[in-house]
């Protein structure tokens, strides 16, 4: 799966410190669901071929379910993509029992 | 005491860049590097050439500069993705970034190649070669993509190591190395020998660089004048060039462009001329700079190439003066068969304001024209190349300011709305 750009609602701190707080993603059924961002596990700057981002590893709660995303803010364009799910990352894909 | 010099030199630097690019900000799964592929032209717009493959690619026998035609017969699931001009901008940026970091003095040499004089850095960094190393490193774990790094004493023994094994290697080549590792490979591995001199060592019986740099230097003049000395030194590693992080200055700017059919009307022609009028002296203006020399090169459809060059009565950078120059050019030159190829270059460059001589009969009227290239300057700078054009450019195939990287080269439509 590639990368899909999103709609998120972030915060951004006097120090200029950025947390996601709701993300929007178009389901399987082309309907917009939002989702509360529970918890950010860890954020890493990164610039992968000259694009810097910042990457947010967090928890949103998924038909009862805590599951993990990695979704990634371009410090350019200011656009978030949500990271495709499958392989690079198995912590992604761990989905646990809320 | 010593210099020390790496250079440094990207892996297949368009392809890992648009490999890198798909990876991590697009989610590819398929790493290009990984598989045959392969940078290339638009067939349809004649621009069907290798610009850089993978190491797989390479297996199959293909090289940069091959025809996407020649390439595929080679191997016809090569992976063929178009350039994208904006990212290896952004690549080269980074890189000569962390490369900062590390030497004061950094010059960058090619888009995707930079020396770096590390002499003095032994304290900070240890040997030349953990330093390379450590740099080689970080270079990937932060950009995504490999490097080679040469160390030598000096600038051609540096690059000369960083083209040994890749990718992602350190290489040394001292001075005290040359014979071992430098002397026995062919002689056209040497940086500046090329196909004509590489016929002409050949046809000397010196097939190696260990030969070359043992000729008789006087044999070597009497074949290739001043350019024997240069390629001697160089088979010996002698450079006494140096590192210099000042950008060089343009000696002249040119652009040209490969037309999508073949031009045979001189208006067509000279609508292109137009265009690579306008691109060059758009160039010329940004750089304050002025030029006193137009020169206009055509290729025909049978790859002949001819040029032809005039001298200005006053320097210039007006988009109408050097495209009537290059009309007159034209006229005087071309003999009527199909185009395959146009360009404009100038030369004799001044920097910053001169004093024009004033004409009498200034019937190109410089002010007026000056100050509306410079409006037109400032539009496009603000809104962008395509927001204002000449007439003459609508619902026409030409583009508008032809030469140098086409939009569409830029950056290809991806079709999944990531911006860069």
């Amino acid at each position: 799966m590639l990368n899909v750009p999103v709609d998120v609602i972030a915060t951004f701190n006097v120090q200029g410190k950025i947390k996601p707080n709701y993300i929007r993603v178009e389901d399987e059924d082309h309907t917009l669901r939002t989702y509360k961002i529970e918890d950010v596990i860890s954020c890493k700057e990164e610039k992968y071929a000259g694009v810097p981002a910042i990457l947010f590893c967090c928890n949103i709660v998924r038909e009862d379910c805590l599951q993990l995303i990695n979704i990634r803010y371009h410090i350019k364009t200011h656009q978030w993509v949500i990271v495709g799910d499958e392989g690079k990352n198995e912590r992604q894909t761990a989905v646990r029992i809320y | 005491m010593d210099r020390l010099i790496f250079h440094i030199d990207v892996n297949s630097a368009f392809l890992s860049w648009e490999a890198v690019y798909r990876l991590h900000i697009l989610g590819d799964k398929t790493d290009l590097r990984q598989i045959p592929s392969a940078v290339g032209g638009d067939v349809k717009k004649r621009h069907g050439i290798i610009l850089a493959r993978s190491l797989p690619a390479k297996k199959f026998g293909i090289r940069t500069g091959d025809t996407l035609a020649d390439a595929l017969k080679l191997c016809p699931d090569l992976v063929v993705v178009p350039p994208h001009y904006d990212l290896y901008d952004s690549c080269s940026k980074a890189l000569m970034e962390i490369l900062k970091e590390y030497s004061p003095c950094v010059e960058q040499y090619s888009v995707d190649e930079a020396f770096c004089d590390m002499t003095g850095t032994a304290h900070l960094y240890g040997s030349p070669v953990a330093a390379a190393n450590l740099i080689k490193d970080r270079i990937y774990r932060e950009l995504g993509f490999t490097v080679n790094i040469g160390i030598s004493t000096n600038k051609v023994l540096a690059k000369m190591a960083s083209d040994f094994k890749k990718p992602n290697l350190v290489h040394t080549l001292f001075p005290e190395e040359l014979e071992t590792k430098l002397w026995r490979l062919p002689v056209d591995d040497l940086f500046y020998v090329g196909h004509a001199t590489k016929r002409k060592l050949h046809a000397l019986g010196i097939h190696t660089i260990g030969e070359l740099a043992t000729t008789d230097l006087d044999i070597l003049r009497s074949h290739f004048k001043k350019f024997g000395e240069v390629i001697y030194a160089f088979a010996n590693g002698m450079d006494l060039s140096v590192v210099s992080d000042e950008p060089h200055v343009n000696k002249g700017y040119g652009n040209s462009t490969t037309i999508a059919f073949d031009v045979d009307r001189p208006d067509t022609a000279k609508i292109v001329l137009l265009s690579l009028a306008e691109k060059v002296c758009s160039r010329l203006r940004a750089d304050n700079a002025m030029a006193t020399v137009v020169a206009v090169g055509i290729v025909n459809n049978e790859f002949k190439y001819e040029s032809h060059q005039m001298t200005l009565f006053s320097p210039t950078n007006i988009t109408i003066e050097v495209h009537r120059a290059a009309c007159v050019l034209f006229d005087e030159l071309w003999d009527g068969s199909p185009i395959r190829k146009l360009g404009i270059r100038t030369s004799k460059v001044v920097y910053g304001k001169t004093d024009r001589q004033l004409n009498l009969f200034d019937l190109d009227r410089f002010e007026k024209f000056s100050k509306l290239d410079k409006a037109v300057d400032a539009v496009r700078e603000r809104f962008g190349e395509d927001s204002i054009m000449r007439a003459v450019f609508l619902k026409n195939p030409v583009y508008h300011m032809a030469g140098g990287v086409a939009p569409e080269k830029r950056r290809p439509d991806y079709g999944n709305g990531i911006k860069e």
